[in-house]
C-alpha cells in the first residue's frame, strides 16, 4: 500500500474506527514513515484539543428573533384559515368567566323548567330517533302555527284599530261646522286681554 | 524517530463509536424528525416551533465555527431556517436523514456567504485581525492540558479561521458536529476518500497553527 492509500486509514485510524487487524497494518506503517506519522500525531493532537473546547450555545437572543420574528410565526395564523377563524370567533365564548356565566344561565333555567313543566320520567323509548323527530317535527310545527296564529290576529286587531281610528276623526269632523256656528257673535273671547278703549261700550 | 512517533499516536483520544444502544438513539431521533418534519407541512403550528429548538444549536455551531462572528452566525442562522420553511417540500425522507439535509442546505448558504464576503475580508485591515490574534495567543501561552473550555473554544475558533473553507467544513462536520464520514460525504457531495482526506489535511494544518500559538506541544 502506498502513503496516499494509508492517508484514508490513517484517518479512521485517529478516530478510532478500524478493525484490530486494519490498525496493525497501520501502526506498523507508521512506524516506518515519518510522513505518515506525523500526519497521525498531528491529527489526535488536533482532535484532542477540539474535544476540550466547549460546545458553542446559540444565545438565547436568537432563539427570541427565530421563534416570534419569522414566517412560521405569522404562519401560525394564516395557515389555518377556517380553524384560525372560528377560534376567533369563539375565543371570546370559552373564556372561563363567559362559560361559567352561560353554565349558571342554562342551569337556572334547567330548574325553572323543572318547576313550571310537569314532571314526568324520561323513558328510553323517548331517545329512539324516530320518537325524538316525531317529536321535533310536532314541536316545529306547533310553533310555526302559533307565529301564523300570531300574526294573523295582530292583523284583525290592527285593522279594528285603524277602522275605529277612522270613525272617530269622522265624528270629530262632523261636530265641528256646528260647534263654529254656535260660537260666532255672542260668546265673549275669555282669553283675549285687556286692551284698554278696545272694550266695547254698552 | 518514526517510534517516537507511533508511541505519541498510539496515545491518542480515539473517538467512542455508537454502540447498540447509541444506535437506538439515532434510530429514534430520526423517526422524531421524519415526524416533525410531517407535522410541519400538514400546517402544524407547534411543529416549527419544534423543530426550532432541536436544531437551532447544530445549526447556529456550524454557522459560528465556521464564519467566526456571533453576529454572522445569527443572521446565518435564521436565513437558513427561512431557506428550510421554503424549501421544506423538497426534503424526501427515504433520500436520507434531515440533519443531513439541513447541514447540506446549511452548507450550501455557508459557501455563499464566504463568496459573496471575499471581497469584504480582503478589505477588511489585517491590522485589526493581528490584536486578537496576538491577544489570544498570550492568553493562552501556556501548557496543551491547562487549555480547555471556554478558552479553548475561542483558540480553536481562531485556528479554525486559517483554515480554507474545504478543509475548515470538513472539521467541523466531523470533529465539532460528530457527523459520520457517509453522512460528511452526502453533505459536500464528494467520495468518502476525499472526505477522509480533506479532515488529514484539515487537522494537521490546525495542529500546526496551535502549534504556532504555543497551545500545542
Amino acid at each position: 500500500m502506498t502513503c496516499a492509500e494509508f492517508e484514508i486509514l490513517i484517518c479512521d485510524y485517529v478516530d478510532g474506527t478500524l478493525g484490530p487487524d486494519a490498525r496493525t497494518t497501520v501502526e506498523q506503517h507508521l512506524s516506518g514513515c515519518r510522513n505518515c506519522a506525523e500526519l497521525a500525531r498531528d491529527g489526535a493532537a488536533a482532535v484532542g484539543f477540539m474535544e476540550r473546547a466547549v460546545e458553542v450555545e446559540p444565545p438565547p437572543e436568537l432563539m427570541t428573533r427565530l421563534l416570534f420574528h419569522a414566517p412560521w410565526a405569522n404562519a401560525k395564523t394564516a395557515a389555518t384559515g377556517v380553524r384560525n377563524w372560528f377560534r376567533k370567533v369563539l375565543h371570546p365564548v370559552l373564556q372561563p368567566r363567559f362559560a361559567m356565566g352561560m353554565a349558571m344561565t342554562i342551569l337556572s333555567f334547567a330548574m325553572l323548567a323543572r318547576f313550571v313543566t310537569p314532571s314526568r320520567q324520561l323513558r328510553a323509548a323517548d331517545l329512539a330517533p324516530a320518537q325524538v323527530w316525531a317529536s321535533l317535527e310536532d314541536r316545529v310545527y306547533r310553533g310555526w302555527q302559533r307565529t301564523v296564529k300570531f300574526y294573523e290576529s295582530l292583523k284583525v286587531v290592527y285593522q279594528i284599530q285603524s277602522k275605529l281610528h277612522d270613525w272617530q276623526q269622522q265624528q270629530e269632523e262632523d261636530s265641528k261646522p256646528a260647534a263654529d256656528t254656535e260660537k260666532s257673535g255672542h260668546t265673549p273671547d275669555t282669553h283675549r286681554l285687556p286692551v284698554k278703549g278696545t272694550e266695547p261700550r254698552p | 524517530m518514526a517510534a517516537a512517533a507511533v508511541a505519541i499516536v498510539s496515545g491518542a483520544p480515539f473517538r467512542e463509536r455508537a454502540d447498540s444502544g447509541g444506535q437506538y438513539w439515532i434510530k429514534q431521533s430520526l423517526d422524531l424528525d421524519h415526524s416533525l418534519v410531517e407535522r410541519c407541512l400538514s400546517g402544524d403550528e407547534a411543529a416549527w416551533e419544534d423543530l426550532l429548538r432541536t436544531h437551532t444549536r447544530r445549526v447556529y455551531g456550524l454557522c459560528y465555527r465556521f464564519t467566526g462572528k456571533d453576529g454572522e452566525a445569527q443572521d446565518l442562522t435564521q436565513e437558513v431556517f427561512l431557506r428550510v420553511y421554503r424549501t421544506l417540500k423538497s426534503f424526501r425522507a427515504a433520500e436520507g436523514a434531515f440533519t443531513t439535509w439541513l447541514a447540506r442546505l446549511t452548507r450550501n448558504l455557508l459557501i455563499d456567504n464566504y463568496r459573496r464576503t471575499r471581497q469584504e475580508r480582503l478589505t477588511d485591515s489585517i491590522e485589526e485581525q493581528l490584536p486578537r490574534i496576538e491577544e489570544s495567543v498570550s492568553a493562552a501561552s501556556r501548557p496543551e492540558s491547562m487549555v480547555a473550555g471556554r478558552e479553548a473554544s475561542e483558540i480553536l475558533q481562531a485556528g479554525l479561521q486559517k483554515l480554507s473553507p474545504e478543509l475548515r467544513e470538513a472539521v467541523i462536520l466531523r470533529d465539532l458536529q460528530d457527523m459520520e464520514y457517509r453522512e460528511i460525504a452526502d453533505i459536500l457531495r464528494i467520495p468518502e476518500g476525499t472526505v477522509k482526506s480533506r479532515l488529514n489535511r484539515g487537522r494537521a494544518e490546525l495542529a500546526r497553527v496551535l502549534r504556532r500559538q504555543k497551545v500545542l506541544v
